[in-house]
């Protein structure tokens, strides 16, 4: 049984279409990659299966507990990273002890606001917020974009550890080459169409 | 709620770590405010009115009896405007140029006829086009009666002086010529000579009755030159910029500024920084967020406001300025400032909604600030208009249930009246910006 199912989900945005009517599944135990060029219309079918983005027609069906980590950063500057982390898991409904267990998993300074972190910190902090209610599915848009190769690969065993516990990834990226061996799947989207 | 008390809670500690951003926010309006005050104060001030003697004015008149000097005499009823001499020909050219808004000409003979007392003499006016024109024709007016006044207890005494030569007899002079008057004692006294009849009794009578009707001519002629009479009572109630207009335009002013500024901004900052999307995949749905910024307007707005309002009540106090209720009057001012702040805090997050992006929504507000301002300001008497549009928005409301709540003897219909438009607005500007806010953009 799929942990999430996308069904003829399109999006357009006036005239314009992002994405033409497209079908995906995410099976439990498997990390998908979705490759394809700038503005092919990644970071909009990633919007729409974690459910930031009503999609213009078609339906998602998608377990209660999706992690999503958007292209750009999403959290409060002015915040510290712990705050950031405190502050969703309150409005989640995660236990403190949670958002102290993962800023300490990904080494987030404590007392530096957001804004002043480097682009990759921030990035780290992202998947932090990502994964605060312990996702069943998790949506990565470029995740790795910024982060050195340890941190590249810390956000892989991630991605391979919730894999395999049951869960699924769906990691969207323009870097072909750092995909090799880490997938199950590659799905490639060019005009807003999966080839 | 629990959702936006902690975007709130967030909000508020945003705010407190941008100290600049917030000195900002409470020193402008303030700023504007006594700007504002400024201008007022200038609307009052004295209009430069250019005066041209083309009689060569004497330093003194003399009419009647009485000595005027002629320059303390200007000085002394020119209070309300600013009287310079110039020539007829620059006065012209000042008066086209707008340096001066009024011309006073005295025409040759003026002194002549003015002393002859057989006719009124002319002063000669000329106004500036334009909106002040109405203001300083009533200034001159003003002018020209202080000085009618000054000059008719010349006159009057002149003519009583006359009253008193019919009365009781003597030298006296009239349009320059010299004559003996026999009186009224005198006549009584050669009557009194003449051998006494019917017609001496009734001549004598009639002496009488004329003596008794004379001595009332001063009084008459006072109460003839100036039948009604302005009394100044002394001054109670408190100074001008103590006023409850002002206290209540400058506590509108504060937090119209304060809340539409930091709504729209916040609101804004929402999307600046990608939160809106995170935001509204669960944890807090868009109704919630606006809520939230709504909330923070609100209080930031009741802080501020009533800061504002208990510097007044203190210098109203250290004053001893009689009038209104500052001190217990302050809680239902606190309800009225979070409700106003509300509704304006509504109007915010519609304009941080419509806005792309944080510099252009705050820009937006920050502009549309003194517009909605002077909207309220306008009287819809002289522009409908205006009052429709001012209908619309939360200023004028918030000014009117401010005023109310402080110094209405009985303010609870104007407060329900305001209350219920605020209220309204502010639900209406929150749907809207509900339906604005997109969490997402490509």
């Amino acid at each position: 049984m799929s942990l999430l199912a996308a069904h003829r989900v399109a999006r357009r945005f006036g005239a314009r279409i992002a994405l033409h009517p497209t079908d995906l599944v995410l099976e439990p135990e498997e990390v998908v990659a979705l490759v394809g060029p700038n503005g092919a219309g990644k970071s909009t079918l990633l919007s729409i299966l974690a459910g930031a983005l009503e999609p213009t027609e078609g339906v998602v069906e998608r377990p209660p507990r999706v992690g999503w980590v958007p292209q750009r950063s999403a959290h409060y500057g002015r915040l510290t990273a712990l705050e950031n982390l405190r502050l969703f898991a309150s409005l989640e409904g995660v236990p403190s002890s949670r958002a102290d267990a993962l800023a300490e998993e990904f080494e987030l300074p404590g007392n530096a606001r957001a804004r002043e972190l480097s682009v990759g910190n921030r990035q780290r902090l992202d998947v932090a917020l990502a994964l605060l209610g312990s996702p069943q599915v998790l949506l990565l848009d470029e995740p790795t974009a910024s982060l050195d190769p340890v941190q590249r690969e810390r956000v892989w065993r991630i991605a391979r550890d919730l894999a395999a516990a049951g869960g699924a990834v769906l990691v969207a990226t323009h870097h072909w080459e750092e995909l090799e061996g880490r997938a199950d799947r590659t799905l490639a989207l060019v005009e807003g169409r999966l080839a | 709620m629990r959702a936006v008390l902690l975007l709130l809670g967030k909000d508020v500690r945003s705010l407190m770590r941008t100290p600049v951003l917030l000195a900002v926010l409470v020193a402008y309006p303030l700023v504007i405010a006594a700007l504002l005050g400024l201008v007022a104060g200038y609307a009052n001030s004295k209009p430069r009115v250019a005066f041209v003697d083309e009689d060569g004015l004497p330093a003194h008149i003399v009419v009647g009896t009485h000595r005027f000097d002629v320059n303390a005499t200007i000085d002394e009823v020119a209070r309300n405007v600013r009287l310079v001499r110039l020539g007829a020909d620059e006065a012209q050219r000042q008066l086209a140029d707008g340096k001066v808004v009024a011309v006073v000409t005295v025409p040759p003979g003026f002194v002549a006829t003015l002393q002859a007392m057989t006719k009124s003499p002319t002063l000669e006016l000329s106004v500036t086009r334009g909106g002040t024109s109405g203001r300083v024709r009533q200034q001159v007016q003003a002018l020209v009666y202080a000085l009618n006044q000054k000059l008719q207890r010349a006159y009057i005494d002149a003519n009583l002086q006359y009253v008193q030569l019919i009365l009781h007899g003597g030298n006296g002079r009239f349009l320059g010529q010299s004559f003996d008057v026999l009186g009224l004692d005198g006549t009584e006294r050669q009557l009194s000579a003449l051998p006494q009849d019917e017609r001496v009794k009734r001549i004598e009578a009639f002496v009488r009755t004329a003596r008794r009707a004379l001595k009332e001519t001063g009084a008459a002629l006072h109460a003839t030159a100036s039948p009604i009479q302005l009394q100044e009572l002394p001054r109670r109630g408190r100074i001008a910029s103590l006023s409850a207009q002002v206290e209540s335009y400058a506590l509108g002013l504060t937090i119209t500024f304060l809340a539409l500024v930091l709504a729209a901004g916040a609101l804004a900052a929402e999307r600046d920084e990608n939160v809106l999307a995170r935001l509204a995949r669960g944890p807090v749905h868009p109704s919630g967020i606006v809520g939230a910024k709504v909330a923070l307007a609100a209080i930031v707005a009741t802080v501020l406001g009533f800061a504002v309002a208990l510097a007044f009540a203190v210098a109203i106090l250290a004053g001893h300025a009689p009038g209104g209720e500052p001190w217990q009057r302050l809680p239902l001012l606190a309800a009225g400032l979070a409700l106003a702040g509300a509704s304006l805090g509504a109007l915010g997050a519609l304009v941080g909604a419509l806005a792309r992006e944080g510099r252009t929504a705050s820009l937006v507000a920050v502009l549309l600030v003194l517009p909605i301002v002077f909207l309220g300001l306008i009287p819809p008497e002289i522009f409908a208009a205006a009052g429709w549009a001012s209908d619309a928005l939360p200023f004028a409301h918030g000014v009117r249930l401010f005023s109310a709540t402080l110094y209405d003897l009985h303010p609870w219909g104007a407060v329900a009246r305001e209350s219920a438009w605020l209220a309204g607005l502010g639900a209406v500007f929150a749907v809207a910006a509900r339906a604005a806010v997109r969490p997402f953009d490509p």
